[in-house]
């Protein structure tokens, strides 16, 4: 016994130091990104308010950027409008019962909510909001902001909440060309923040450099029709059936500053629609 | 005794909020300054092992917490922690006086402390990003990082190292 313990006074630094590493290891390994425990993430009550006030000094140097982001968004939309107005006012006069004619957004809700604190640099990137639970901010949302996607909530505390970014491997996005109907799966390659890569896009796919990517609508996170990035040019792959293309990301997720966390109405239902087709194996799926 | 352990503590979080200031910094797209693994740095060179991988692991934690980078960095703490001992005897001489354990320009002469310091931050750069690149296939942009973290790194904080040692000068 006295030997026993002699030798682990004597070789006590190596306990410790295997302790500490596999402790680590423990928490770098954890390998589903929706079961990070709250307290070891940013959006734990301590960190969240010091990024808090790290934001209230910082967030007044990107406005002037922003601004012109939300201008130019604003004329688009603008645009956008007259365009649809002038469809329904077509429509109606080709048809009296105007009720067919339907928003595709009726059953999403906003959040609106202040990035507090974000990362472009490691491969993994989070970003961390000040809104939580409190503001009905739940797990799996979508998150966009003025000029796109960027990325899905994952772990929710009473008062903030932690995003995967689309600047995260783990993330994959279900995408497609505008006004085609074809899906490819948008995942980031580490490589740099401005880029992403669209995979598994069918061969037949026409398309030309330049044009829009936006989400496919094919989850219940994301509502058809968002704007992700345009294509930039093809990659080298090795499979033939399919392409991969390297789309230039319209979000800058270097001064990101105010997002909107996507609520639907029906996620539930089309979830207990989704467990009962498939079982609960297909986790890790299209988000 | 317990003004350097306030001292200490102080250190603690101040590399802490610098670190989590420092996060949003990276020059180039490669270099990120790691500033805080000044504290492991300046732990007194006569402190036990088993404290200085404790006071590591603790901060690296806090610094994942804040980062969102999830145990790499308390695990690439440890390991500075670990190796500060065998990093501290190949530069630090023989008959070195322990009269004032923390080590400084001023108790070791600058040489010896940079070349103590670079050390250091190298050992710990390369932990962090082989750890950060067990899923990345790209080797050349982990060395890259590699060599400009520890550079602006090492920069960094001989900047701190000269803010601190002024004001002890004032002092006196």
């Amino acid at each position: 016994m006295k030997n026993l313990l002699d030798f682990i006074i004597k070789y006590s630094s190596w306990f410790v130091f295997l302790f500490f590493a596999v402790m680590s290891c423990l928490l770098l390994f954890q390998s589903n990104p929706y079961q990070h425990s709250i307290y070891f993430t940013s959006a734990n009550a301590v960190s969240s308010a010091v990024y808090g006030l790290f934001n209230n000094v910082t967030s007044y140097f990107h406005l002037r950027g922003i601004n012109e982001d939300l201008q130019q968004r604003n004329a688009m939309l603008e645009n956008e409008v007259v365009s649809l107005r002038n469809q329904i006012n077509d429509y109606k006069m080709q048809m009296p019962d105007t009720n067919s004619v339907r928003p595709e957004y009726q059953n999403f809700d906003f959040v609106i909510a202040h990035v507090i604190s974000n990362s472009i640099s490691q491969p993994y990137n989070y970003i961390t909001i000040n809104r939580g639970r409190a503001d009905g901010v739940l797990p799996e949302m979508g998150v966009v902001d003025q000029n796109g996607v960027v990325g899905i909530v994952n772990v929710v505390g009473e008062h903030s909440a932690r995003i995967i970014s689309l600047l995260n491997p783990n993330l994959r996005l279900s995408c497609k060309v505008k006004d085609s109907d074809f899906f490819g799966s948008l995942v980031w390659d580490c490589v740099s923040p401005q880029y992403a890569v669209l995979e598994e896009l069918p061969r037949h796919v026409e398309f030309e450099n330049g044009d829009t990517i936006i989400t496919s609508g094919y989850s219940a996170v994301f509502p058809e029709g968002l704007i992700v990035g345009t294509i930039e040019g093809q990659m080298p792959t090795n499979d033939d059936n399919f392409y991969t293309l390297k789309i230039k990301l319209t979000t800058d997720f270097s001064r990101l500053s105010t997002v909107r966390a996507i609520s639907n109405g029906m996620k539930e239902e089309l979830d207990a629609l989704e467990a009962a087709d498939f079982g609960n194996g297909k986790k890790g799926g299209r988000k | 005794m317990s003004k350097q352990v306030l001292q200490f503590v102080m250190l603690f979080v101040g590399m802490l909020l610098a670190q989590v200031i420092c996060n949003r910094i990276c020059l180039f797209g490669v270099a990120v300054p790691l500033v805080f693994i000044y504290f492991i740095i300046r732990l007194p060179i006569n402190l036990s092992v088993n404290w200085v991988m404790c006071l590591s692991f603790l901060l690296g934690l806090c610094v994942d917490i804040f980062g969102d980078t999830q145990g790499m960095n308390a695990l690439a703490a440890t390991i500075l922690a670990a190796g500060r001992k065998p990093v501290s005897l190949l530069y630090f001489p023989r008959e070195y006086d322990l009269g004032n354990p923390v080590p400084s320009i001023r108790s070791l002469g600058l040489s010896v402390y940079a070349k103590y310091m670079l050390t250091a931050v190298l050992l710990y750069c390369v932990a962090v990003f082989v750890i950060q690149a067990f899923s990345l296939r790209h080797i050349e942009i982990t060395l890259l990082r590699i060599l400009s973290s520890t550079l602006l790194t090492f920069l960094v904080l001989l900047g701190f190292d000269s803010i601190a040692t002024t004001r002890r000068e004032k002092r006196l």
